[in-house]
């Protein structure tokens, strides 16, 4: 079994109210409003910062060439198609570990005292993104979705879902995630 | 009472204050149920934790630069689409009259719709075009003013209209609703293949928002006179569409500069209907926002029923414009150096013809279509 590492809230996020006031154009005051959340749900998929980014770069991109910024569907669109997205990248991605590694030893990185634990964490996160990988599409977006930190509501939105059921759900796929990942690494 | 479900009990781990009153005094009092939460919260710990990343903070301005940026270098590389090509093309000249001041003006005519929640009850009819009347422009009238203005909050239901270029008259007569026209003759010059465009039908809303439009006045550097109260936090909901264009004289080739020689337009009447400010109200506010010149707004007030009358602009110099009768209605005659157009309500549906013609044979064709 994998040791846990304390999770760590990821996202400060500018107050709703200030961004309203300061942008005129709708597109930049969505995008402003949702990028943290967008780059956390890629981020908390992808567990590679560079890789989160380039993700959210592109279903903003998408989302500009296809839909209107006043969508009252616009937030729920761009949390499904970050999760969605983030979680094709690792299905299909064989050159992550490198990258991963390479972020792991970034210099911008604060300096961390054991940098064999670094590595050995940066392991334990490829090692359950791979498990994640092998989940059902559907399964691993609701999963990561909720550890994002979006509300039941939200997930609700994203997935096309009924709120009552986030729960049931969110249970069944962080069992099926322990499971995976037990499967990968036996004791 | 049965116990709580794991869907449940997981949901109080994450959001306790959502539980219902008959669960939590279920929760309360059930030995069962505490047990199996406890195991419920100690996986979703587990799972967090499995999950965990290191923190960063996202640099949300600087990547809507990068965004920004892409968007921008998409839209230079993007080639013009049939109808910017054909723009651009035929009326150069015309081109200023996109500026914002007119816009608004057309905006406010064109906006069209469905009842929006909340505000349905209220609404009143304030524009449904049954004629339409000329309305001359003078394109350098436009030239110095670039300001973007924003009145208020758009919203869409369910999303803006799109333009969809179709090959297929069966697929463009299905995709509009509206039925495929067809001269009873082309005259010389006029040849196949025909392009069809549909603009799916589209329902808006536009509330407006003083402290909105002072902000973003004061952002682009203009004075913009102050909202009256009466228009303030007024909704206008717009329907608009479905229209249908045909389009003959386009090559296939995207690289090829082009001018259609021949376009039949129709498109349902937009209707707008408000929930506060009237036709007039609106028009004297509007009009005397900046980059409006005088004679415009003469123009426009000197329209006896705006809300039933659909102003077109005709470029001063570049064209002149005349009523003609079209198909039993009032239509207007616009002739230009490149051709002729007319256009007519009927039933409805504004109908428009247009192209490197004869002022005769656009109407011959605007007589024939079946």
């Amino acid at each position: 079994m994998l040791h846990a590492q304390a999770w760590q809230p990821i996202v400060t996020r500018t107050p709703l109210g200030a961004i309203n006031q300061r942008v005129v154009d709708p597109f930049d005051r969505l995008f402003l409003q949702e990028y943290p959340k967008v780059v956390a749900i890629a981020y908390r998929v992808l567990a590679d910062r560079p890789a989160a980014e380039d993700v959210a770069q592109e279903v903003f991109l998408k989302f500009h060439r296809s839909f209107s910024p006043d969508s009252e569907r616009a937030s729920g669109w761009l949390h499904s198609a970050a999760v969605h997205s983030a979680l094709n990248v690792i299905r299909g991605e064989r050159r992550r570990a490198q990258r991963e590694t390479a972020h792991a030893l970034d210099p911008a990185q604060p300096l961390i005292a054991n940098p064999e634990r670094l590595v050995e964490e940066a392991e334990q996160r490829r090692e359950v993104r791979r498990a994640l990988s092998r989940l059902p599409q559907r399964t691993a977006a609701l999963l990561m979705l909720r550890h994002s930190g979006l509300s039941y509501a939200e997930v609700a939105t994203a997935l096309g879902i009924k709120v009552g059921n986030v729960g049931t759900l969110l249970r069944r796929a962080e069992e099926a995630l322990r499971k995976e990942v037990n499967r990968a690494t036996p004791e | 009472m049965r116990h709580l479900s794991d869907g449940t009990l997981r949901r109080i781990y994450d959001e306790p204050l959502a539980l219902a009153a008959a669960d939590q005094a279920h929760f309360d009092g059930c030995g069962d149920c505490k047990v199996r939460f406890e195991a419920i919260a100690n996986d979703a710990r587990a799972t967090t934790a499995l999950l965990g990343v290191p923190a960063f903070e996202p640099q949300a301005a600087s990547a809507l630069a990068t965004a920004r940026a892409r968007i921008t270098r998409d839209e230079a590389a993007r080639p013009p689409r049939w109808y910017e090509r054909w723009l651009n093309q035929a009326s150069p000249r015309w081109r200023p009259m996109a500026t914002p001041a007119v816009a608004v003006l057309l905006a406010a005519a064109l906006l069209t719709g469905v009842a929006v929640t909340g505000v349905a009850q209220s609404l009143v009819r304030i524009f449904e075009p049954h004629s339409v009347t000329a309305v001359q422009v003078s394109p350098s009238d436009f030239t110095g003013t670039s300001a973007v203005l924003d009145y208020g909050a758009v919203k869409w239901l369910p999303d803006a209209p799109k333009l969809q270029q179709l090959t297929d008259a069966s697929a463009a007569q299905a995709q509009s609703g509206l039925p495929v026209l067809t001269p009873a003759s082309l005259p010389r010059g006029v040849s196949g293949p025909v392009s069809y465009g549909v603009v799916s039908h589209a329902t808006g809303s536009l509330t407006f928002d003083a402290a909105r439009l002072q902000a973003s006045a004061a952002r682009a550097g203009v004075h913009v006179s102050p909202m009256p109260s009466s228009i303030n936090g007024s909704t206008l909901v717009v329907n608009a569409g479905p229209a249908l264009i045909e389009v003959w004289g386009l090559s296939a080739d995207a690289g090829q500069a082009q001018v259609p020689t021949l376009v039949i337009a129709q498109t349902r009447i937009p209707t707008v209907d408000s929930s506060g400010a009237t036709t007039t109200q609106l028009e004297d506010y509007l009009l005397s926002q900046p980059g409006v010149p005088p004679e415009i707004e003469a123009q426009i007030k000197a329209i006896k029923d705006p809300s039933t009358t659909l102003p077109i602009p005709i470029p001063k110099g570049l064209a002149t414009s005349q009523p003609v009768q079209v198909n039993g209605v009032q239509g207007l005659m616009i002739k230009a150096v490149l051709g002729a157009g007319v256009v007519w309500v009927k039933d409805g549906v504004i109908y428009a013809v247009g192209g490197q013609l004869t002022p005769d044979q656009v109407l011959a064709i605007a007589t024939t279509l079946h």
